[in-house]
């Protein structure tokens, strides 16, 4: 599903990754951590072409990067949900709209949309919050709409950036429970992350990063 | 996807509608004096096309042509391409004329024995015929015609006249330019406050996987309606300028009553507002990277 092979990528200042190499298979659900500046971020940026990689080769579903042309990177972005530290809700839109958004830029039908939509953020436990606004909900609750967002288009890969980050530490685990739920009806998950108490016991795999450079492969 | 965009623009456009509402008004005003000049530059132009069917020459005989002489000019004349029609004037009819035209001052002519004025021939130009520099040349051709002593017509008048025109052309022209730059970046500049406001949103919409097309089309259709609404408010204007104070002024200066309102250019500004609308916010948005 991911493949990264010798991959590289430079700032202006400093090296983010160096000569990094894995893959994940499809329905895998793995860990990436390390410190802060380690390169976790960056390594998702890759993935979701936010950033272009300097060396190696990535694939990405079928994708190769290297050869994506500009106007493909929306369609590999449709195959990612993605779960930002920040949320990344419109504070202008009500929970529905904000769930309904990434299936509005598919272009799919109002009464499919619905379905979808509400069958989202029951996964998520808060189908009775579908006319609530962003700032009316509780970290937890923001981060649950954003999950709700990020299946919603049932898509292949789902990337998680410390998705626990602002959110109460008690709630974390539940965060990461619904991941695991996710992640049993087949999508692959990367959840990038510094807190060792999220995987520690998980039995997913994990790979460890320390100043751009791949330092650990194993179960948590 | 397009009737989303069209709520997306519509619910921006409410929601900044100071911003989007000084931006109309800015725009109306922008049309409004465009529309003006237009009216103007037309009026003119329509007056300067009626003036060939008013325009014509005189060409005056030397004393003493046999009516034979008088033929054969006359002849000549009628044959040259720029003329339409040709009418001969005899000496006796010129003096009848005149008399007519002084009507209470008739006795200046008393004490004359003889009728001074000459045989004349009155000629009218084709319409295309009808400008400065074909004139003076037609005025040199009839003049090398053996016995033609004089050729008169109000030469200073027709190149002042077209002078005028074509100035006033060539004026209208680059100011209706200039206020179309500034129509443009007028919705250039409301769209590109809006597309920095919503950066944020907009990023997110790359995130999820939304197409140029995707994020641009909302943008585009709220430049389009700015322009459109700035149209319909400047052709409500000058509808009513039209209407309350040239009508008006009509009833008491009889110069108003020539002016007249070409609505089928007036229609075309709510037109002319959706594309310099859109033109603005297509710059404003720029290229879009991923």
């Amino acid at each position: 599903m991911i493949q990264f092979q010798s991959v590289s990528k430079h700032y202006d200042t400093h090296t983010a990754l160096r000569n990094i190499t894995f893959s994940v298979d499809k329905g895998e659900m793995l860990f990436v951590t390390g410190p802060s500046g380690s390169g976790k971020t960056t390594l998702l940026k890759l993935i979701y072409v936010a950033e272009k990689h300097d060396e190696g080769t990535i694939s990405i579903a079928g994708w190769e990067l290297d050869k994506l042309k500009e106007s493909s990177i929306p369609l590999i972005r449709r195959n990612i949900g993605f779960v930002f530290q920040d949320f990344r809700l419109l504070n202008n839109r009500n929970v529905f709209e904000n769930v309904a958004l990434a299936l509005r830029i598919r272009g799919v039908g109002e009464k499919e949309l619905k379905t979808h939509v509400f069958d989202s953020l029951k996964t998520v436990n808060l189908r009775h919050k579908s006319d609530s606004y962003p700032d009316e909900l509780s970290g937890g609750e923001q981060q649950r709409v954003a999950i709700a967002r990020a299946i919603v288009t049932e898509p292949t890969v789902i990337l998680a950036d410390e998705p626990t980050g602002n959110i109460d530490p008690d709630l974390s685990a539940g965060i990461i429970r619904l991941f695991k739920d996710i992640n049993t009806k087949g999508a692959t998950i990367l959840i990038a992350t510094h807190n060792r108490e999220l995987f520690r016991n998980s039995g997913k795999r994990v790979l460890k990063l320390d100043n751009g450079n791949l330092v650990g492969d194993e179960k948590g | 996807m397009t009737s989303y965009a069209f709520r997306l623009a519509i619910q921006s456009i409410l929601h900044e509608k100071w911003i989007n509402l000084l931006s109309m008004i800015t725009i109306a005003v922008c049309f409004l004096i465009m529309a003006i000049t237009a009216l103007s530059v037309y009026n003119i132009d329509l007056a300067t096309k009626t003036l060939p069917e008013k325009f014509s020459m005189m060409i005056y005989l030397k004393d003493n042509l046999s009516s034979e002489d008088s033929k054969n000019i006359i002849n000549i004349v009628k044959k040259d391409t720029a003329i339409e029609t040709v009418r001969f004037i005899p000496k006796d009819e010129a003096m009848k004329e005149l008399k007519s035209f002084l009507k209470n001052t008739e006795y200046v002519l008393e004490g004359l024995d003889e009728n001074p004025l000459p045989d004349s021939i009155e000629i009218k130009l084709k319409k295309e015929a009808v400008g400065p520099d074909s004139v003076k040349k037609l005025s040199e051709r009839l003049k090398e015609i053996k016995g033609v002593s004089e050729v008169e017509y109000v030469e200073k008048f027709l190149s002042s006249l077209y002078s005028v025109k074509v100035g006033f052309k060539t004026l209208g022209m680059i100011f209706i330019i200039i206020i179309s730059v500034g129509i443009i970046f007028v919705c250039y500049s409301t769209v590109k406050i809006l597309f920095y406001r919503r950066n944020k949103e907009i990023e997110t919409y790359k995130l999820l996987g939304a197409t140029k097309g995707f994020i641009r089309a909302p943008f585009i259709i709220e430049g389009s309606v700015i322009g459109f609404s700035g149209g319909l408010l400047s052709l409500i204007g000058i509808v009513s300028l039209y209407y309350t104070i040239i009508l008006r002024l009509s009833l008491t200066i009889p110069l108003f009553k020539s002016i007249i309102f070409p609505a089928h250019i007036a229609l075309f500004l709510p037109l002319a507002g959706v594309t310099l609308g859109i033109t603005g916010a297509a710059i404003a948005i720029g290229r879009l990277k991923y």
